[in-house]
């Protein structure tokens, strides 16, 4: 019995023990390890997801989507969950364009997946298939993948803006991403759960691109059709408006199809197209007089410490600065800067934002050499006065341009317009950012005369309409390739300012070694520009201002003053000659004071004046005042007050606004 | 009134069996819910491609590389050069230019 006695209280004791034991391993487990057996507990049966931002769209200055993000899915294939394999086989390999080979090796796989991305409407058809499986992806789309794409940049793999302004703008397009939490089971699939939201992901911002999709277009289709006609090895056109320095389109193609952004990155020698600037500097500076001339040296020219000889193709005997730039005479540039010293010459090109950067929105912008005077040779004068020894980015050329129409004030270029919050706000406006003032207004006007010249009698025939001046240069420069000259190379380039007078347009057209018909940009970026021009003037939503355009260049066909028959003359006058932009002759406004309204601005009409009205009723006074003259087309403003029959005359006339 | 023994459990078995419901009910619910979330924005994923698809095709028919070609061969028409261009200056708002 006593045995059975210690026997049982080894028992007890062993249990109890064991029971203490357990006790104390559970006391352990959940207060010592809880913490770290919850999380682990937790991270097994929960999973933190990211949920992906809504990266902003590029849009066009008009609104148009140039790039857009949209949901798409990978897709995840269960072959053993189908309800009928053939069928719902069939319809799964016909919407994710799987060959017969790519289908029956996913059937013998426990989980087929496809990357993709695939569209929602790829997929809609799929959605009640039992099965299969969607994983929605945020995905970049290009509603027209040419257009501006070297400018416009991709993502990379990781998402993030690899080049372009996907790159430039990935920290207002990419938004904030959020974070979720999910429940999941055993073999880490998500139970079919609401998600616990911890962070909502923030969408990011839309941004308005200064492009025009329609110049853009007619700019890349120009471009295109020219190097393919030219056998050319590639080439570049920019558009900027010159009073905003907003960049409306940009194209750039290579032979190779590469789509490298050119018009920022690569350099070329400018040629002719930068004699302008040794113009500017002269003209700024007064070293030259319109009368002065410089003999042409019957088309060659020896320079001491230039090994070879300066020669032009059609050499006059004798030329002013204007008939230096309109047929672009190289031995009279020459002649004529050698009144600069050298740190005029290089403070002017300087100024006009040569050798560097302009500062635009793009992550590769080349800037271009302009080397100090420190470091020129005997010949270092001469050469930039043709556009040698100096590189440049269309870009730059442009820019420069732009001063020219811009009276005489460089302009910053841009590429974005406005920035928009996901809810439409703006947040940011482009705004006019002046560099510096380059030439003097006046400077800049005559500077403006001189290339009209080159398109109405030089080397730029080829750009001229018939309807609307132009302004422009032509420039045939060597191809340097690996830092020599390129025997038989050459780039042509041409400098367009549309309309001449009040320009609204800068356009740069290169064109890298043409091979077929002649190199020369007379004959080849010159017809590019006057095709873009014409396309550009009659397209629908082109950025141009047809109001401005309209009344800038008519000198209208006035009918005879005699001539009542109660037809308001004018106003578009065509086919319209050139010449007629100059601002008519003046006549006087005639006085029609007290005339009832529709009489005074038939009368005005008839005298050939364009009217503004201020106010309704009987015609009070005009501004520029009756008697005073005023040109023919210019606007006169009718100021008309309404009849008041119980009025008191007043004691005094009322003053009239003097010019 | 006290309670015995099996009333007491019978409470906690009613009480278990109402928590549980309720838990019950609202996880069907909120899969519901999850369920018609996620046919709604599929269906909304559906019609943002579908206008994207559509806005692509229309882009596409508009564009210069398409209609060009078709209005020159089909209605005779080209592009116009500058001189048969008319721009007819429009009035100038709020002045009550005419």
């Amino acid at each position: 019995m006593a045995r059975l006695a210690v026997r049982l209280q080894v028992v007890e004791i062993a249990v109890g023990l064991g029971l203490v034991l357990l006790v104390a391993r559970a006391a352990e487990v959940q207060l010592l390890q809880g913490r770290r057996w919850a999380e682990e507990a937790q991270a097994q049966r929960t999973e933190r997801i990211v949920l992906a931002a809504r990266r902003g769209a590029l849009l066009d200055r008009h609104g148009t989507p140039l790039a857009l993000t949209q949901e798409t899915y990978h897709v995840g294939v269960a072959p053993n969950e189908l309800r009928d394999p053939v069928k719902d086989g069939a319809l799964i390999a016909r919407r994710l364009a799987l060959s017969a080979r790519a289908w029956s090796q996913a059937l013998r796989r426990r989980y087929a997946y496809f990357a993709g991305p695939f569209s929602a409407l790829e997929v809609q058809p799929l959605r009640n298939v039992r099965g299969v499986h969607f994983e929605p992806v945020l995905n970049r789309f290009y509603p027209a993948p040419e257009m501006a794409h070297a400018t416009i940049g991709r993502l990379g793999d990781d998402g993030r803006g690899a080049s372009g302004l996907e790159k430039t703008l990935d920290s207002l397009l990419a938004g904030r991403p959020g974070a979720a939490v999910v429940l999941k089971d055993r073999a880490g699939r998500e139970y079919e759960s609401p998600a616990r939201v911890i962070a909502q992901p923030e969408s990011g911002l839309d941004v308005v691109l200064t492009l025009d999709a329609e110049l853009q277009e007619i700019a890349q289709r120009a471009l295109d059709e020219a190097l393919r006609r030219m056998d050319a090895d590639g080439g570049d056109v920019v558009m900027l408006d010159p009073a905003t320095g907003e960049v409306l389109a940009l194209a750039s193609h290579q032979r190779d199809g590469t789509a490298r952004p050119s018009a920022f990155t690569d350099t070329f020698e400018p040629g002719s197209i930068a004699k302008i600037f040794a113009a500017a500097a002269l003209l700024s500076l007064g070293r030259v007089a319109p009368v002065d001339r410089v003999s042409g040296e019957g088309g060659t020219y020896r320079m001491k410490g230039r090994p070879t000889p300066v020669t032009d193709e059609e050499p006059l005997p004798l030329l002013t600065l204007a008939d230096a730039i309109r047929v672009s005479s190289n031995i009279a540039m020459v002649k004529f800067v050698a009144r600069l010293a050298p740190a005029e010459q290089y403070g002017v090109l300087r100024d006009f934002g040569f050798g560097a950067p302009t500062g635009i929105e793009f992550p590769a912008e080349a800037a271009g050499r302009l080397r100090p005077p420190s470091e020129w040779t005997r010949p270092s004068a001469a050469s930039l006065a043709m556009g040698y020894e100096l590189s440049v980015t269309p870009i730059q050329v442009a820019a420069a341009y732009g001063a020219l129409a811009n009276d005489g004030l460089l302009l910053a270029p841009s590429l974005i317009r406005e920035v928009r919050s996901p809810g439409g706000a703006v947040l940011y406006r482009h705004r006019v950012e002046p560099v510096r003032r380059v030439v003097r207004p006046e400077v800049a006007a005559a500077l403006r005369d001189l290339l009209r010249g080159v398109v109405e009698r030089g080397t730029g025939t080829e750009a001229a309409l018939s309807t609307f001046p132009v302004a422009a240069k032509t420039g045939t420069a060597r191809r340097v390739v690996n830092g020599r000259y390129a025997p038989g190379q050459y780039t042509a380039s041409f400098a367009a300012l549309f309309p001449a007078d009040h320009p609204q347009l800068v356009l740069v057209v290169k064109i890298d070694n043409p091979h077929k018909g002649s190199y020369f940009a007379a004959q080849t970026a010159a017809p590019v520009t006057r095709s873009m021009l014409e396309q550009a003037l009659a397209a629908r939503t082109v950025a141009l201002d047809r109001a401005r355009l309209s009344t800038a260049a008519p000198r209208a066909t006035v009918a005879p003053l005699e001539d009542d028959g109660g037809v308001v003359p004018y106003v578009v006058p065509w086919p319209y000659h050139p010449d007629s932009a100059a601002p008519g002759p003046a006549r006087p406004v005639p006085d029609v004071t007290g005339m009832e309204m529709r009489a005074a601005v038939r009368a005005l009409h008839r005298r050939g004046f364009r009217v503004a009205l201020k106010g309704w009723g009987a015609a009070e006074h005009t501004w520029p005042a009756a008697g005073d003259s005023a040109a023919l087309g210019s606007t006169v403003t009718l100021f008309a007050v309404a009849p008041r029959p119980d009025a008191v005359p007043p004691a005094t006339p009322p003053r009239k606004p003097r010019r | 009134m006290r309670l015995k023994g099996r009333h007491w459990i019978a409470a906690w078995l009613v009480a278990f069996l109402a928590t549980t419901w309720v838990v019950y009910a609202r996880q069907t619910a909120a899969i519901r819910a999850a369920r018609e979330l996620a046919e709604i924005r599929a269906r909304r994923a559906n019609l943002e491609g579908r206008r994207a698809d559509l806005e692509r095709r229309i882009r596409r028919a508009e564009s210069r590389a398409v209609l060009v070609p078709l209005a020159q061969s089909r209605l005779g028409l080209h592009l116009p050069s500058d001189s048969e261009i008319i721009l007819l200056p429009g009035p100038t708002s709020g002045s009550g230019s005419h």
